[in-house]
């Protein structure tokens, strides 16, 4: 990473089950159930921790107010360092950024990221709006952009429809996943309602209930994983930038923050042909387009030549440059989380952990969340070593 | 370092200058507008402008101005085009400083510039702030910031720590030290026995036990190494920083105590040295007698001499302030600071900041 | 003088119960307090976890303490909140249950402060119609009787259809100030003229009131108003099939269209059409600002929170289409 900061290593990943309702479990169990699952993964356990990094979406979505005060005692954290992020739909990879700085910085040598949203206790539309009618929704404020990609790239409709296919036959193989469509096909998606013209019901990312947790450590801790031989995620490059909410010209096709932050890591990772050095990619991908607006924005593909590597099946789970294994935003959307879970898909990706989506040969993957009106992007790159390009 | 799993500031850092907005009961300004303001306000008298900002993080709260996502316009007052670096917390600014001393140390950049900012007018406390507690034992009943504030004192009171009278004597110093504060909202000549004759609003809390109601924000300016020195004679480097939390509800809990800040002071290796001032959110009277106790102040730390939050308390701003008050005495001579903040039910998670006039980073 | 406006946020929740919390609240529709065990300590309320080490605590912990009680300490609430269970001077207490190692925070019913101290002995004054949350209990009164408030109506459920969710509502009203810029905006809206601000140093032009330049992030004054054109350019759109949600006002699909203003750099976002069906709206469609009679009453939390005042939104204006591939870029 950058200067002379630590190096830091994922080894542990844990998420719930996603659901529409998750009322199985409560606010705390929730949360808990990720947490607990990441620490297994890591061989560890609560009192192994140092801090705890909290990120969700707004609070309004469930009625608890700083929730990292509720649930300091249910994350194991007393007496240790609490902190709470919140960056918007890109939180979750804040989330993960922030507590690597923990480990960067050498303040903590084991950190807890936890990220989360329990949609069903409240009504996310409603909480968008702060109560009031008329609330546009998300699709509502992002299928302007996605008109303009259309138009500008010149790209054919089916494009946003064989990724909402993919995705979902992706989630088929991640025991994790919301979405399970076992007959998901073109025609399932074309014929499904239009939802916000031009995007259909099934090119639309669910509502989901669920957490995410990863665990980061420092140098020692990463090395000592691997000689155990449980293969950590090292982050090789990671960044968060935002730009203004509007202003004349801004463009949300191809967001500066977007391209800028990708530029930062690129940097860091000694990357120069992200689609030659990255062997897969978790993008935010909430509405199906979105994958060929992000190939674009990180580079990987030319500015309008995105939806060619969907066209031609390259980000499909066996493609050149698979994108979204774990089904995505599109399958799974606790808002909060589905940053996290980028993050944590793409270093399970580099540990050999993925399962049934694992992607053959994955040595460097790419993560990335957005939010609010295209503003809040993070990213990061991890690796199954430091030096991957050597 | 006390605290396993710890380790010291690898980079010096150093406050180089900080700003408020005034600091009043109800403003009519926007968030954003307070921001745009106090930003300018910080940078200018350094020869700064956005443009040499490399990160910025926010500190503000969706439930206070009563608006999801009410922090990103607030991105307009940091000039982050081209796009910045960048993060918000939902917490008090002085949890945004402690983001931006993480990542200044990971040694790419030089400058932060780290806001606290909130309206309080615009709801009711006593409404707002039970949404913070346990959703399912507390919330429903509507228990607010007063009710465990009067809790904690009565505790603190059978315990020998705080009574009446010495609660009272805090808000008298208090409020006149605050007399020569200009962002104070609430300072005077008070006298302890007439305070002590008024009435209780939550027994044994009276009237001049409580913080006012403010709006306001705050701005500071972070800077690293050789950038540092060359702002300012004198900046305040940050040679400790800590935060820690305790559970949730405060009926589990010892209340005579303040463990995490006695954690996060360990952290903060606050008894390297002896520190000249100390600025403590303590938003109640008792809980600055508390806080005294736990951190093993003695009577030659001058304590809140700005008046403190119960001069002025803008709610995510009045821990970063705390630092500013502190980084003041060091910009003004000072050797040695001690800063606190502090969030959630009877002083639940607590932050401590040292500052002093020379680093004692490892690159220094 | 600045305008101050009042929106009352009333938030509806739904919460799961979980199973710790869950036998606790059935077991409050059955007049029991229920705590859990944590080593050879009683957690009342009970957790899912130990609030010191957050160490999973097993279901089958649960243990029946109370109802009674002894006060450890106390405050008196002379003027209750709408959000309190008492609508009149009641204490919130830290109640130590019988059997429990941890004290239950709750109001007691007390007619005086002077009733009440630590050491004094509370019973639960139990609702009437319990529906398994912790307000079951209205407040506990001094003494060793319990009382149930009304007349018994909880109704009898099956050991299968237990309590696992809970209604949490809570409104609050903000008061917030409106930037003067706004009703300056409104104000010449009644005028039917659309202001705009351009920033003294890019020259960039804002409308919407923001009141400053998020590029130079400097503010906007009077002296930058300018007027900006009645017609322009639809470059993008949105058509929103509503989904329902409480306080949601549309019920059939609504568009919001994005209008570049003629001669300007200036795009109005997500503003409403005038007869101008959803299958007919376009990029390239040539619009017109519709302004509502001057007798009506401002729209104080539309689509612009109220920043046009008597614009209600964009008609067809005749003119033929435009056709140019960039009009879709212009979003912002």
């Amino acid at each position: 990473m950058s200067g002379h900061s630590e190096p830091c290593a994922i080894v542990g990943v844990g998420q719930t089950h996603h659901k529409s309702r998750r009322h199985d479990v409560s606010y705390g169990g929730l949360v808990r159930e990720a947490v607990f699952r990441a620490l297994d993964d890591a061989q560890m356990t609560m009192a192994d921790i140092d801090a705890v990094v909290i990120g969700k979406a707004p609070d309004l979505f469930e009625g608890v107010m700083k929730p990292e005060l509720y649930l300091s005692d249910a994350l194991g954290a007393v007496g240790k360092p609490m902190f709470r992020v919140h960056t918007a739909g890109s939180v979750g990879g804040t989330t993960a950024i922030v507590a690597a700085s923990h480990v960067q910085a050498r303040k903590h040598q084991r950190v807890l990221a936890v990220a989360f949203e329990k949609q069903s206790e409240g009504n996310a539309q409603f909480a968008l709006g702060s109560g009031r009618g008329a609330s546009l929704g998300a699709g509502g404020a992002f299928a302007p952009f996605i008109r303009a990609y259309i138009q500008r790239s010149g790209a054919p409709e089916h494009i946003g429809w064989k990724v909402a296919v993919k995705d979902r036959q992706n989630a088929l193989k991640n025991p994790y996943a919301h979405l399970k469509i076992p007959d998901i096909s073109i025609e399932k998606v074309k014929e499904s309602p239009m939802m916000w013209e031009p995007l259909r019901y099934l090119e639309s990312c669910p509502s989901s209930d669920g957490a995410c947790a990863v665990v980061l450590t420092d140098e020692a801790g990463g090395n000592a994983a691997a000689a155990d031989g449980r293969t950590p995620a090292w982050i090789l490059g990671a960044s968060s930038r935002s730009e203004p909410p509007s202003f004349p010209g801004r463009d949300p096709v191809r967001p500066a923050a977007c391209v800028q932050a990708a530029w930062d890591v690129y940097k860091m990772a000694g990357i120069t042909n992200p689609r030659e050095q990255i062997d897969v990619a978790e993008l935010y991908v909430p509405f199906s387009w979105h994958e060929a607006i992000w190939l674009e924005g990180h580079d990987i593909a030319a500015p309008g030549d995105g939806w060619k590597m969907i066209d031609a099946d390259e980000t499909a789970l066996t493609g050149s440059f698979p994108v979204n294994p774990s089904g995505g935003v599109l399958s799974s959307n606790p808002i909060g989380a589905s940053g996290l879970l980028r993050f944590a898909e793409a270093a399970n990706q580099v540990r050999g952990a993925a399962g049934e989506h694992q992607v053959t040969d994955a040595n460097v993957a790419l993560a990335m969340a957005y939010g609010a009106n295209s503003q809040y992007f993070s990213t990061w790159v991890v690796a199954n070593s430091l030096n991957p390009f050597s | 370092m006390a605290t396993t799993g710890t380790r010291g500031p690898s980079t010096d850092i150093a406050v180089v200058g900080w700003a408020q907005s005034p600091m009043i009961r109800r403003t009519e300004l926007s968030e954003t507008q307070l921001l745009l303001r106090v930003i300018t306000d910080a940078l200018e008298p350094l020869g700064l402008t956005r443009a040499d900002i490399d990160f910025t993080c926010l500190g503000s709260c969706d439930y206070i101005t009563g608006q999801a996502f009410s922090f990103v316009s607030n991105l307009d007052a940091i000039g982050a085009w081209p796009p910045k670096r960048d993060s918000h917390v939902e917490m008090d600014g002085a949890w945004a400083l402690y983001e931006a001393w993480l990542r200044l140390q990971e040694g790419d950049i030089e400058i932060a510039v780290v806001t606290g900012s909130g309206r309080s007018s615009t709801g009711d406390p006593a409404l707002i702030y039970p949404m913070e507690m346990d959703p399912f034992y507390l919330a429903p009943l509507g228990v607010d910031p007063l009710t465990f504030a009067a809790l904690q004192a009565r505790v603190l009171i059978g315990a020998g720590i705080a009574d009446e009278r010495s609660m009272a004597e805090v808000a008298a110093r208090s409020r006149r030290d605050a007399l020569t504060n200009p962002n104070a909202q609430v300072a005077g000549e008070f006298d302890v026995d007439e305070l002590l004759a008024g009435e209780y609003v939550r027994e044994p809390l009276r009237r001049h036990d409580l913080p006012p109601i403010t709006d306001g924000a705050a701005a500071m300016v972070l800077a690293t190494g050789d950038r540092a020195r060359q702002l300012r004679d004198r900046p305040a480097y940050i040679t400790g920083f800590d935060h820690r939390t305790e559970g949730h509800n405060p009926a589990y809990r010892d209340l005579t105590d303040s463990p995490s800040t006695r954690i996060a002071a360990a952290a903060a290796d606050l008894g390297a040295g002896p520190v000249e001032v100390a600025e403590l959110q303590a938003a109640f009277t008792h809980e600055e007698l508390l806080l005294r106790h736990a951190l093993g102040l003695g009577d030659d730390v001058v304590v809140n001499r700005s008046g403190g939050a119960l001069a002025s308390n803008p709610i995510m701003a009045t821990g970063l302030a705390r630092i500013g008050y502190a980084a003041d005495h060091i910009f003004g001579g000072g050797h040695r600071a001690l800063a606190h903040s502090t969030s959630g039910p009877c002083l639940q998670q607590n932050l401590i900041c040292i500052l002093e006039d020379e680093s004692t980073g490892a690159n220094s | 003088m600045t305008r101050f406006v009042e929106n009352s946020i009333t938030f509806p929740y739904k919460r799961s119960l979980g199973p710790v919390i869950g036998r606790f609240m059935n077991a409050l529709t059955e007049r029991r307090i229920l705590g859990i065990r944590s080593g050879d300590r009683v957690i009342v309320p009970p957790l899912e976890w130990d609030p010191h080490t957050g160490a999973e605590l097993p279901v089958d912990g649960m243990v029946e303490v109370g109802p009674n009680g002894t006060v450890e300490s106390w405050t008196w609430v002379p003027d209750p909140s709408e959000q309190h269970p008492l609508d009149h001077p009641f204490a919130f207490a830290l109640i130590r249950l019988d059997g429990a190692s941890t004290p239950l925070l709750h109001a007691v019913d007390a007619a005086s402060p002077h009733m009440i101290s630590a050491g004094t002995r509370v019973a639960p004054r139990w609702r009437g119609n319990r529906v398994g949350r912790i307000d079951d209990i209205v407040a506990f009164v001094i003494g060793e009787a319990a009382e149930v408030e009304g007349t018994e109506a909880t109704p009898e459920r099956g050991a299968d259809e237990p309590i696992t969710m809970m209604d949490y509502n809570a409104s609050i009203t903000y008061r917030n100030p409106v930037p003067l810029v706004l009703d300056r905006l409104r104000e010449a809206s009644r005028e039917e003229r659309i202001l705009g601000q351009r920033c003294p140093v890019c020259a960039r032009v804002y409308a919407g009131g923001r009141g400053y330049c998020p590029i130079d992030a400097v503010e906007l004054g009077e002296e930058h108003d300018v007027d900006l054109p009645h017609s322009g350019t639809i470059t993008n759109f949105t058509i929103v099939t509503p989904v329902q949600y409480p306080g949601q006002t549309e019920t059939e699909p609504f568009a919001r269209v994005f209008v570049l203003l003629d001669g300007t750099d200036v795009v109005l976002p997500y503003q409403p059409v005038i007869e101008l069906p959803v299958a007919e709206i376009k990029v390239g469609k040539r619009v017109a600002a519709a302004w509502a009679p001057p007798e009506d009453e401002f729209d104080e939390g539309g689509t612009m929170g109220g920043a046009y005042g008597h614009l209600i939104g964009w008609m067809p204006s005749g003119e033929p289409d435009i056709d140019d591939p960039d009009l879709v870029n212009r979003i912002f």
